[in-house]
């Protein structure tokens, strides 16, 4: 509606496809190309092979996907348990204190993932809690990363539910953990399975934090992928992270079918 | 209706009552010293102006409000300080609330089952409710697969499903059609007949509403209450003017007052002499006569009954089921709406109009 | 009620909902805040444990620290730019030029969000860097020796890379408030014979503002924050705050300044996200005055 002309709109679309091309599909597409190189020196790979892909599933980086998933469901779900009980709870609290603390809840997504590394390993390499050198660390670290996205999501969804449901269901005679249990969360349920969502996607994809923090038995994937391509096996990390791609959205496709449709929007 | 064993809350006392009940939401004040009670088995209907602190006055019932001052009454308990799941109320809201996720069954089920009642009692109370609103076949779609006026119903028979002494209703029926809304009126009527112990408070804009089904209608207007009384005694003989105006539409006449005989008295309109109800409260000096549209009649010049008015015709209005006529008395406008006329005056012409002593109320005339 | 077979009315309990919040605080304080105060501890607190007072002055002060922030500061100043324009214009064909499929686009962009960001790094590397395709073809065509093009490893590559993937979060605010410009404006406007390009800086460009300044600014911040680009281009010469703590802690064990490095990044980041929340209330309240 804004452009008439046939040409104006070619232009426009022509523009759009140009830059959509080269700077989303075109380093997307190499990635996918690399991943089944076997040789590649000049504008395309000399010959294609399934090779990186096994190499990658086998040994350690099979290993990795594992630690990443287990990483990724253990951090999200407690960071949905923490957050979603943050989001509820601060409803209750006044206006002036709730302000402060929503801003706290937020703090975590807003300083560098180096940052939160650091502190976790400066705080816990000391007593009185010793993690250092730990898978926990490393759970720990992701969780405190994500917890402000869920809480940001369900907090999200909470504003939007109109307050009748929940004083209907208080006259009706419902006990606030009956109310919670029966109408609250479920009508919030979207909110939930994206808060979930986005925290496993964030997880499997984050590095600082991992890479200040991480021990050698519990190695992700980011990690990983940065070790085989700083030693030189391009083709492989490329795998890998086409690996880590598809995981990520696989999960997303799983939890985007979780069955939302009755509640409230 | 068959069906019901026994009638809601019969076994408790039922009735609400406010006392002094002063409710402030930062600053502004939403109910100013509240004094009202409801009858068990009464429907009372809170009619007023937007912002005239009706909702506040029902929440405080229900207890989502906390008054800042005074106490509220349900039966014989004061719930105050009581959260709203204690106080054994019913709730319907202008846009139903069902709960989406939940099929009609469970809606209607989910006050029993939040107290915990045995299953059966479950079962057997949520068929008899959806019967009683005549929506037993739809126990297991959802909410959204229904109409408005239908999810109306479901919500209306949620409410009753517990038993409560006392149901409250926000505006239900602002959200339904014109004529979903008339169905949905003489259903409310029928179910009060089939419920005479649950005592209702009934929150409207619509007078229509209010004169249709509530025994008493209480006025409000910012936070106080102005008027309240039986639906006809408030309609026939308003005791202000505001719920003159407010409560239907209304003719008020400057007059002089001259003097009373018994039931009824005497008003002087320029040089014609007048008779009205006499007032519950004695009044003097000018006053304001009150006439409905629909009490005034043209009467033919050769006849000339008590309380005749000459005047003359300054618009005349065919609105389908009536005529409405304006006419001059005196300098003072004047209307009234008759069945449709055959031969309606024309604007200029000069005719009489009557009307009976026992329709004209006397009202004060305040200032400002 | 007892009579009715109905349990008892359920017992008022007193209430003490806000208390509920305290738990979930107490995480946040124990995981996050608690490490935050010994960050700042161990930035005045020498290796073997002494106090270090003057560690501020002293790497605060060194070229690698300068350097760092500057960089830093340039590639977020940068990439908050490249954001804003892209996103601008790709918004704009999205929601006024539309075409069979732009919805389904706009999602897809959004999906990128879920992938990490060092994946374009790595991407970026194939295609650009000194062994990728765009150097190993132009040398094979035109037989240099040296790789030509290099841009990778400056900051403009990084800067690239971080447009590439933070667009979408200028994008989404766009949308989402170009869906509230009434059409019956612009073709309004249209027929009182404003062109396009008038039509875009008197109409769509105001409705915006708000969406780009609160896009921008988060812009910033994740741009500031930003480690798995820089550390997987990996270019010597383009070292960020970030990519300096984790140097400093990991590679040369020096936590003290790794610490005041830190420190600083923190107060720049959440001053960044001040200024966001802010840009955003903003934005909240003009829509909601109009």
């Amino acid at each position: 509606m804004l452009v008439w002309s046939l040409t104006g709109r070619l232009g426009a679309w022509t523009l759009l496809a140009v830059v959509f091309g080269v700077i989303y599909v075109l380093p997307l597409a190499v990635i996918a190309l690399a991943s089944f190189a076997g040789e590649w020196n000049g504008m395309l790979p000399s010959h294609l092979t399934l090779a990186n892909y096994a190499d990658v599933m086998a040994g350690e980086s099979g290993e990795q996907l594992q630690v990443s998933l287990i990483t990724g469901a253990l951090a999200s779900a407690i960071a949905l348990l923490s957050g979603t009980w943050a989001a509820i709870a601060l409803r209750a609290v006044a206006p002036a204190p709730r302000r402060l603390l929503d801003l706290l809840f937020f703090v975590p997504s807003a300083v560098p993932s180096v940052s939160v590394g650091l502190g976790l390993l400066v705080a816990f390499s000391q007593k009185p809690v010793l993690l250092n050198g730990t898978t926990a660390i490393v759970i720990i670290a992701h969780l405190v990363l994500i917890s402000a996205f869920t809480y940001g999501n369900v907090a999200a969804g909470l504003a939007r539910l109109a307050p009748e449901f929940e004083q209907v269901a208080e006259s009706l005679g419902a006990r606030p953990m009956f109310r919670l249990r029966h109408v609250t969360l479920p009508l919030v349920k979207p909110y939930l399975v994206a808060a979930l969502s986005l925290s496993f996607a964030m997880s499997m994809g984050e590095l600082g934090a991992t890479a200040m923090v991480y021990p050698p038995g519990w190695v992700t994937m980011p990690v990983g992928i940065f070790a085989l391509t700083d030693r030189g096996e391009v083709f492989q990390g490329a795998a890998l992270t086409m690996v880590l791609a598809a995981s990520t959205l696989a999960v997303l496709v799983g939890l985007s079918l979780v069955p939302t449709k009755a509640a409230a929007r | 209706m068959a069906g019901l064993a026994r009638e809601a809350g019969a076994s408790q006392p039922s009735g609400i009552g406010f006392s002094g009940v002063t409710v402030a939401y930062k600053g502004a004040v939403a109910l100013d010293r509240l004094d009202l009670d409801v009858a068990p088995g009464e429907i009372m209907a809170i009619i007023g102006p937007s912002g005239c602190g009706k909702t506040t006055a029902l929440r405080a019932v229900a207890g989502f409000v906390r008054p800042l001052r005074g106490r509220i009454r349900i039966g014989a308990t004061d719930v105050t300080d009581l959260p709203p799941y204690a106080r054994d109320i019913g709730m319907v809201v202008q846009n139903y609330a069902l709960f989406p996720h939940m099929r009609v069954a469970e809606n209607v089920a989910f006050g029993l089952r939040a107290r915990r009642a045995p299953a059966g009692l479950i079962a057997e109370r949520t068929g008899e409710c959806l019967a009683m609103v005549g929506m037993a076949q739809y126990a297991d779609r959802y909410p959204r697969q229904l109409s408005g006026g239908q999810q109306q119903r479901i919500a209306i028979a949620r409410a009753l499903a517990i038993r409560p002494r006392v149901l409250l209703l926000d505006e239900p029926l602002s959200a339904l059609d014109a004529q979903i809304r008339r169905n949905m009126l003489g259903e409310l009527t029928r179910l009060h007949r089939d419920l005479p112990h649950l005592t209702v408070l009934y929150v409207t804009h619509d007078q229509t509403e209010a004169l249709t089904l509530a025994d008493r209608i209480a006025i409000m207007r910012d936070g106080r209450l102005v008027a309240h009384g039986p639906s006809q005694m408030l309609y026939r003989a308003p005791p202000n003017r505001f719920a003159a105006e407010f409560l239907g539409r209304t003719n008020l006449l400057k007059v002089r007052h001259d003097g009373e005989d018994g039931r009824f008295c005497r008003v002087r309109l320029g040089d014609t002499v007048l008779r009205a109800m006499t007032p519950p409260v004695a009044l003097a000096g000018d006053v304001l006569l009150c006439l409905r549209p629909h009490d005034i009649f043209l009467a033919p010049v050769t006849v000339a009954p008590a309380n005749t008015l000459h005047a003359t015709v300054i618009d005349v209005q065919w609105l389908g089921e009536q005529h409405s006529i304006v006419l001059d008395v005196a300098g003072q406008a004047l209307r009234l709406v008759s069945t449709p006329l055959r031969d309606p005056p024309a604007p200029g012409a000069v005719v009489a109009v009557h009307f009976a002593a026992e329709d004209a109320s006397l009202i004060a005339e305040e200032t400002g | 009620m007892a009579s009715d077979g109905l349990a008892a009315l359920p017992v008022a309990r007193p209430r003490l909902d806000g208390a509920w919040v305290l738990p979930p605080l107490a995480i946040l304080v124990a995981l996050f805040f608690y490490p935050l105060a010994l960050i700042v501890q161990q930035s005045v607190t020498a290796a073997d444990g002494r106090r270090d007072p003057g560690a501020y002055a002293r790497v605060l002060s060194g070229p690698l620290f300068v350097n760092a922030l500057l960089h830093t500061i340039e590639i977020a100043l940068a990439a908050t730019a490249g954001c804003l324009a892209l996103g601008f214009v790709m918004a704009l064909v999205l929601t006024f030029v539309p075409f069979p499929g732009a919805r389904a686009l706009s999602r897809l962009i959004d999906t990128f969000i879920a992938l990490p960001t060092f994946l374009i790094a790595l991407a970026l590397t194939f295609l650009y860097g000194s062994a990728g395709i765009a150097n190993l073809s132009i040398m094979q065509m035109t037989g240099a020796t040296a790789p030509p093009i290099d841009f990778l490893y400056t900051v403009a590559g990084v800067v690239l890379a971080e447009v590439t993937v933070y667009t979408p979060f200028v994008m989404r605010p766009l949308l989402a408030a170009f869906s509230l410009i009434e059409t019956a404006q612009i073709e309004v406007a249209s027929s009182l014979g404003a062109g396009a390009w008038r039509i875009i800086r008197e109409i769509i460009l105001p409705a915006a503002l708000p969406a780009l300044l609160a896009g921008g600014s988060l812009c910033l911040l994740l741009t500031v924050n930003e480690f798995g680009i820089v550390f997987f281009i990996g270019a010597k010469g383009v070292v960020t705050l970030p990519l300096l703590v984790y140097g400093k802690a990991i590679q040369e064990d020096d936590y003290t300044a790794a610490c005041v490095i830190a420190v600083v990044n923190i107060a720049l980041s959440l001053s960044l996200y001040l200024l966001y929340r802010l840009m955003v209330a903003r934005a909240e309240q003009g829509r909601r005055g109009s």
